[in-house]
């Protein structure tokens, strides 16, 4: 009896199941403060009747969504047309696993968790296509295209804009980056290009404001979404935020220490103290992103889709490639 | 079908406006309309800010060119084109309305649109803004622009096939009121006999006694009450 | 009360619609419909008409080359400043060709005020174009004031001039929030709001009503200024120019704004002319033609005003172009708060008028361009002929001509800085 091999069988098991069950509250969480964020800067109240300051509004939504009834248009494709929303909702859960939440509370602790991380994520595309293709509509199907010329174009940029960090740290893993950072100060003093053009390649790859041309809901009405409603359309809803989540928590894995406390803790905590430390700063600093993605939806408009493209592949992909050469010149000259 | 207005007036043959009491230039638009215009022109009528005038409807092209075109002239903006139906026994009008700098005064060109064959040439060459003004006009009356490349309903469904403002126009719904159907409006007797009408309220399916206000007692009261409810 | 035998049964209205709809076409000698599964079933044919095109026009719009697709800007949508179907021909993300398709907010109401009285029309014009419901009135009781003879007194041309510019004001400030909110701004478009909602406060006090004001008379208006009235006058000037300003600035520096309006949508004065374009848009493209100043009505050779133009013709100087015309027309209810005499609102005219025969044009200034009336009296209380002309109607005549080329996101920015309001479109 591999014993070994039965618990990291448990672990894992355990461990996706506790990551499945957070993209739930999360998304409720991300959601409502979409929600009431966005309504202080419009200078309204937002929800404010269910629960006190109307904080369960969000949760009663997440059971709207449950009831609705679940419409499939009568030409649309209807296996692929109901598999669209479990793709994009697994591309997110998925790449969900080599998130380091705290030292050692990783779903699966890869030494190639980068890569890894940046291949499931691009599953999502495919996800978006299909949808906007199953759906027998022509509004989804431009959506889908837009989807999937965006979010292909931005997968460049968004991996090349790390591979600086990657060679500086000499590592692929997200723990060991982690270390790196621990000894040498956090990357965004390293990388401040590469910290720039990997925020915005990741808001237009989670199809966020000023990139959401994908669900322009004064043009195409919801873009690939439109025909879906009921729990399909609430996969979509939640994997959008979830990937938000997912975006930010990288984000500052990457470039901002992941679950380090900004000041090195005289007496670094280790077990279990040290886990709940850790997540503490890392959902601090996560939400701390995902607060600035909300305000930048409730204040900018939308790029065009040619402007979109432009910007990636004519403005962003020469940075991120000087910023490799620079990085690798300079690690390569100063021996670092 | 009958005209509904029979006992106003003819209207087509309507006074002029108030006297003119611009200043000078518009006098002098007035006598450049008649050198530049000369036949053309016919019944000229100023008014406050505007003169009118009447031309022959297969003139509409060439006058508006010269309106637009002629230097001294020079109404380049087209304000409005509208149609009037003056009543079934008489025509339609087709009146435009231009705009000019040099001028204090707006010119009203009118041409008269024989009814039964209401045919005018197009001012969309002139003007390609004339053309939802002339999709309306064929929309709502049924004038015919030759030359008009879209030439198609704007407001009612493609597949309509009436004139809503014509004079003799009625909905369905309302031809039943109308003398058109011989039937006066004041003498629909739904409207107007009330006994029946309320004969026809308070019948119900049971057969009940009516029920009587003086009725003290308070049993029989109730039970009455109860039987002579309309259900 | 009539007894229902629970046992009946009522039969589908969609499923007789059908049969119907069936039994016509068959009559009629046309194709069963797409949705009946007749001989189009499985493809997809939404936009192309299911009849042979009637114009030349319609069949080069709805004729499909290789790649191309239309595409139903339908009438409920989140965009189209109302209902209005645009059948746009899409190649890809490149507009070929536009057709719009109007009618779906007709009112008929050039016919309903045959049937009324002259006062009645007043009210009748008020939901044309909802968002400039002082000047749909003005150019109807301009020209019936031609037509009875009458002058109103000089304080109610007075006040029709501020509560015009008033009007003009908040039109344009939501013309700022919904150019936004098109291009995927949500926040302007609450600004504008609240811009608008202290203007409407304001004309509530005046005319009881916050949206359709029934305000104006043949002769005059309906109501003196009153102390609500003033008060909240004086507190909304004293800090509309900070809000203008301020409401600007998120959105005129935006990078990302300019990126989409700059350049798009560009109309040469000529083309403008040509296609009847007038009021904001024909000055944003060069051309200084403003009613106002062109055929002063009301008071309007008093006041001292410029004509303001952009030399830009595209979206960006439409944008532009409203927020200095707002900024004028603050200007112009300064002059007119201060030169405003005493006297009578309303001249004294019968509830019930009946001109002489004869016909009067009287011609307006609206947010949307230059809004007309041509009315045609023959003696009676009734109008015999009441024509409108509204401005957005023949704006919208530039969209086919902008849009091919472009790409679909723009059809919505373009229009949207056109400003149409469907209800002025359709009547």
């Amino acid at each position: 009896m591999d014993w070994d091999l039965l618990l990291g069988i448990g672990r894992f098991v355990l461990a996706t199941t506790l990551l499945l069950l957070l993209t739930v509250p999360t998304a409720f969480i991300i959601i409502q403060m979409e929600m009431k964020i966005i309504a202080q800067l419009a200078l309204r109240y937002g929800p404010n009747r269910i629960g006190p300051k109307g904080i369960f509004q969000s949760t009663i939504h997440g059971f709207k969504v449950l009831a609705k009834e679940d419409t499939v248009p009568d030409q649309a494709d209807r296996s692929t047309f109901t598999l669209a929303p479990w793709m994009v909702y697994m591309a997110a859960a998925m790449s969900m696993l080599v998130i380091p939440f705290a030292p050692g509370a990783i779903a699966a602790d890869f030494n190639i968790g980068i890569v890894y991380f940046f291949a499931v994520l691009g599953l999502s595309v495919v996800g978006l296509l299909v949808a906007g293709w199953a759906s027998y509509n022509k509004y989804s199907l431009l959506g889908g295209l837009r989807a999937a010329a965006q979010m292909v174009s931005y997968e460049i940029p968004l991996t090349l804009s790390i591979v600086g960090a990657v060679v500086l740290a000499g590592t692929l893993s997200f723990s060991d980056l982690i270390q790196w950072q621990r000894e040498n100060g956090w990357l965004f003093i390293w990388q401040p290009i590469g910290l720039g053009i990997f925020y915005i390649a990741s808001l237009a790859e989670i199809n966020r404001t000023p990139f959401d041309m994908v669900e322009a809901d004064s043009e195409l009405v919801a873009g690939p979404f439109t025909e879906y409603s009921g729990m399909r359309f609430g996969f979509f809803f939640f994997a959008e935020y979830v990937a938000l989540f997912i975006m930010s928590g990288i984000l500052i894995t990457l470039f901002f220490g992941g679950f380090l406390a900004p000041w090195p803790f005289p007496a670094q905590l280790e077990g279990f103290g040290g886990t709940l430390y850790g997540t503490f700063w890392f959902f601090l600093k996560t939400y701390i992103f995902v607060a600035i993605a909300v305000w930048m939806r409730g204040t900018l408009p939308r790029v065009r889709v040619d402007q979109l493209m432009n910007m990636a592949w004519k403005v962003l992909l020469p940075l991120a490639l000087v910023n490799l050469f620079v990085t690798a010149i300079a690690v390569v000259v100063l021996d670092l | 079908m009958a005209d509904l207005r029979r006992s106003r007036p003819a209207a087509h043959a309507l006074g002029r406006g108030r006297p003119l009491s611009a200043p000078v230039t518009a006098g002098a638009l007035v006598r450049l309309l008649h050198e530049r215009l000369g036949d053309d022109l016919r019944e000229l009528w100023t008014d406050e800010d505007t003169v009118e005038f009447r031309i022959d409807r297969a003139r509409n092209v060439d006058v508006l060119t010269t309106l637009r075109d002629d230097e001294d002239l020079d109404f380049f903006f087209l304000a409005d084109a509208a149609a009037v139906d003056y009543g079934t026994d008489a025509h339609f009008e087709v009146v435009y309305h231009l705009f000019s700098w040099k001028h204090p005064a707006w010119v009203r060109v009118r041409a008269r649109v024989d009814r039964r064959d209401p045919r005018i040439p197009t001012v969309t060459t002139l003007w390609e803004g004339a053309m939802f003004h002339e999709r309306e006009m064929y929309d709502m009356m049924g004038i015919v622009f030759e030359g008009n490349r879209d030439l198609r309903r704007i407001y009612m469904s493609p597949d309509y096939r009436s004139f809503p403002q014509r004079r003799d126009f009625v909905l369905p719904d309302d031809a039943a009121d109308t003398a058109v159907a011989g039937v006066s409006p004041l003498e629909r007797p739904e409207t107007w006999d009330l006994a029946r009408f309320r004969d026809e309220l308070t019948r119900s399916a049971a057969p009940t006694a009516a029920p009587s206000p003086l009725d003290t007692d308070a049993e029989a009261g109730e039970v009455a009450a109860s039987e002579s409810r309309p259900r | 009360m009539t007894r229902i035998d629970p046992e009946t049964q009522i039969p589908d209205p969609i499923e007789l619609d059908r049969r119907e709809e069936e039994r016509l076409r068959a009559a009629a000698g046309l194709a069963p419909s797409p949705a009946a599964g007749g001989e189009y079933a499985g493809f997809d044919t939404v936009g192309i008409p299911d009849r042979p095109p009637q114009t030349e026009r319609e069949r080069e719009v709805y004729t499909l080359d290789e790649g191309e697709m239309l595409v139903n800007m339908g009438p409920q949508h989140p965009s189209t400043h109302g209902v209005m179907r645009i059948v746009v021909k899409v190649r890809g993300e490149i507009v070929v060709d536009v057709d719009p398709v109007l009618g779906y907010l007709h009112r008929g109401i050039e016919k309903l005020c045959e049937n009324a009285t002259y006062t009645t029309v007043l009210t009748y014009v008020d939901p044309m174009d909802y968002l400039s419901t002082m000047h749909n009135e003005h150019a109807p009781a301009i020209a019936f004031e031609k037509l009875y003879g009458v002058k109103a007194p000089p304080r109610a041309e007075y006040i029709r001039a501020l509560v015009v510019e008033l009007n003009r004001i908040f039109s344009h400030g939501l013309m700022m929030g919904f150019l936004a909110l098109d291009i995927g701004g949500l926040t302007p478009i609450l600004y504008s709001f609240i811009n608008r909602d202290e203007v409407v406060d304001m004309l509530s006090a005046i005319s009881g009503q916050r949206m359709l004001f029934n305000f104006f008379r043949v002769g005059g208006v309906n109501w003196d200024t009153n102390d609500e009235f003033l008060s909240r006058l004086g507190t909304w000037r004293s800090h509309v120019l900070d809000n203008i300003e301020m409401n600007e600035r998120m959105i005129t520096e935006n990078e990302i704004f300019r990126g989409r309006t700059l350049g798009m949508g560009r109309l040469t004065g000529e083309d403008a002319i040509s296609l009847g374009v007038s009021g904001p848009n024909l000055r944003a493209s060069g051309v200084p033609f403003d009613v106002r100043k062109a055929h002063p009505y009301s008071i309007y050779h008093e006041l001292e005003f410029d004509i303001i133009t952009q030399d830009g013709g595209d979206s960006y100087s439409r944008y532009l172009q409203r927020i200095a015309e707002i900024k004028q027309s603050i200007h112009l209810i300064d002059q007119i708060i201060d030169k405003m005499p005493h006297g009578p609102v309303q001249a004294q005219v019968p509830g019930i008028i009946r001109p002489k025969p004869g016909r009067a044009f009287g011609a307006v200034e609206s947010p949307r361009g230059l809004y007309s009336v041509y009315a045609i009296s023959d003696g009676g209380p009734n109008p015999y002929r009441f024509r409108m002309r509204d401005p957005s109607f023949i704006s919208l005549q530039a969209i086919p001509k902008l849009m091919p080329g472009r790409l679909v996101a723009d059809t919505m920015a373009v229009m949207a800085s056109f400003d149409p309001v469907m209800g002025g479109v359709d009547k």
